[in-house]
């Protein structure tokens, strides 16, 4: 049951949890950062650090969030770096 | 009566709550787990659950396991009186599922004063938070307000809960009936080029010294790193082995061992056999080590040795204070204070020459940093590990 970055994340985008993933699996989604729940390992480090309390673990995830979840589960991973794009 | 002294079941269950605190506080005891949370802390508010975590869940470890099927009687005996002084409902042992067959002498044993409860065999259960929401029905709130308007992560007491890892546990049964202060720490040597073992090793020994025990040719070695700690969670202690050292820390719950240039997490499908021998202690082996005063979340004891003293295995060298969290700090190794500067006692046991002992105190990491011991807290060794 993998963590789950939620709405408050749109906008913040503080790098705090990617930076305390030890199994890198925060992926940079665009609006918000996403965790890959193949990869999570469910360790809880990230969920601490958010300064916007964005994440969740998986079960539980308020009903009004749950698209996040859907979302991480389908998200397409492949091709992209996990962690911060540096420009 | 807050003595190290050796106690009786029915002198320690007749202690008070402030009393075992303090011998705990005396002791020098945190937590093992990996949080280096000091354990009196915990205990000053008596909760109504204790929780054991025995779920050491980084790929290849052995320590907790070992620690418990060798110490049965103690834990036994620590239950019961835990349960008296503290006034505990309920204790228990959480234990993966996986390894039911291994704490089947627990289960035997379990009959009111602690109670088994065996939990997945997910890696996320070595969380105290993940813990309590899986061993009991009670979950630990994502965050909870502070009385000053800010919010904190939630913490198991919180929830009435107190989390301690099995050799933290064992410290305390240490320091409570046998008068001994903590002074070793247990962890796994495994990886590349090693066979694994585990051992119990004074604090703040050389990680090349016990590597080199361990079987390590450390001089020809520079193709390999060593971590302290597992595959997911860990600090870098030694970049190349064979160029500058690291020191066994209070939390060191491994040394890991990998190619160099290659990451932990590479390692997690790593598997290891039990060692036969079971804990192989190296007190006495050690030729030095570097005892740190604070560091971490603590707040440095007060010396009560200097340069040049001579000093005897368990004597106290360190005084805790009143400021902050603070703890008795104790003389892993007999021998002379060869050194006492940025809140390291650095003590020389003899076996080596005194110059060799000095070169491995000195600060060689690559990039010029310091020797990483609890002086200098690890980047990832924060609270968020704070399952001791």
């Amino acid at each position: 049951m993998a963590y789950v970055i939620t709405e408050a994340c749109i906008g913040t985008k503080n790098t705090a949890c990617v930076t305390a993933c030890p199994v890198d699996c925060i992926y940079d989604a665009g609006d918000h950062f996403i965790i890959n729940p193949a990869e999570c390992i469910d360790c809880s480090m990230c969920m601490p650090e958010c300064p916007v309390e964005a994440i969740y673990p998986g079960d539980e995830v308020p009903e009004y969030l749950q698209e996040y979840a859907t979302k991480a589960a389908e998200f397409d991973y492949s091709g992209i770096a996990p962690g911060v794009e540096i420009n | 009566m807050t003595d190290l002294k050796q106690r009786s079941l029915e002198e320690v269950k007749g202690l008070s709550v402030e009393e075992a605190v303090e011998i705990m506080r005396q002791a020098g005891i945190v937590g093992a787990g990996g949080g280096g949370f000091p354990t009196y802390f915990k205990y000053m508010k008596p909760l109504p659950h204790l929780l054991v975590n025995a779920t050491e869940s980084e790929p290849g470890y052995w320590g907790d396991k070992l620690v418990h099927k060798e110490h049965l009687e103690e834990f036994l005996q620590l239950f019961e009186a835990m349960k008296t002084i503290f006034d505990f409902e309920q204790i228990t042992l959480a234990v993966h599922e996986k390894d039911r067959k291994w704490y089947a002498d627990y289960q035997e044993h379990a009959d009111g004063v602690f109670d088994v409860r065996y939990v997945p065999d997910t890696y996320a259960l070595g969380e105290e938070k993940t813990l309590v929401k899986h061993a009991t029905e009670t979950k630990v709130p994502r965050f909870v307000d502070n009385p000053d308007g800010t919010r904190r992560p939630g913490m198991p007491p919180d929830v009435g809960k107190i989390v301690n890892n099995t050799e933290t546990l064992l410290n305390v049964y240490n320091a409570l009936f046998l008068g001994k202060p903590l002074t070793t720490k247990f962890f796994t040597v495994y990886g590349e080029e090693v066979d694994t073992k585990v051992y119990e090793v004074p604090i703040g020994a050389s990680v090349s010294e016990v590597l080199g025990i361990a079987g390590l040719d450390v001089e020809n070695s520079g193709h390999l790193t060593v971590l302290d700690g597992g595959p997911y969670l860990h600090d870098m202690a030694i970049a190349q082995l064979g160029t500058g050292d690291a020191y066994v820390r209070r939390m060191t719950n491994s040394l890991f061992v990998i190619a160099e240039g290659r990451q932990g997490k590479e390692y997690a499908e790593i598997e290891t056999e039990c060692p036969e021998e079971g804990i192989v202690s190296l007190v006495g082996e050690i030729s030095g080590v570097n005892v740190p005063l604070g560091g971490g979340l603590l707040t440095p004891a007060t010396p009560l040795v200097s340069e040049g003293d001579e000093v005897e295995y368990e004597q106290m060298i360190g005084e805790p204070v009143d400021q902050g969290f603070s703890v008795g700090v104790w003389a892993s190794l007999g021998g002379e204070i060869s050194s006492l500067e940025n809140g390291i006692v650095a003590i020389s046991g003899g076996a080596i020459a005194q110059e060799e002992a000095e070169a491995e105190a000195e600060p060689t990491m690559a990039g010029g940093a310091q020797p990483r011991g609890e002086g200098e807290p690890f980047q990832e060794a924060g609270s968020s590990r704070g399952n001791g």
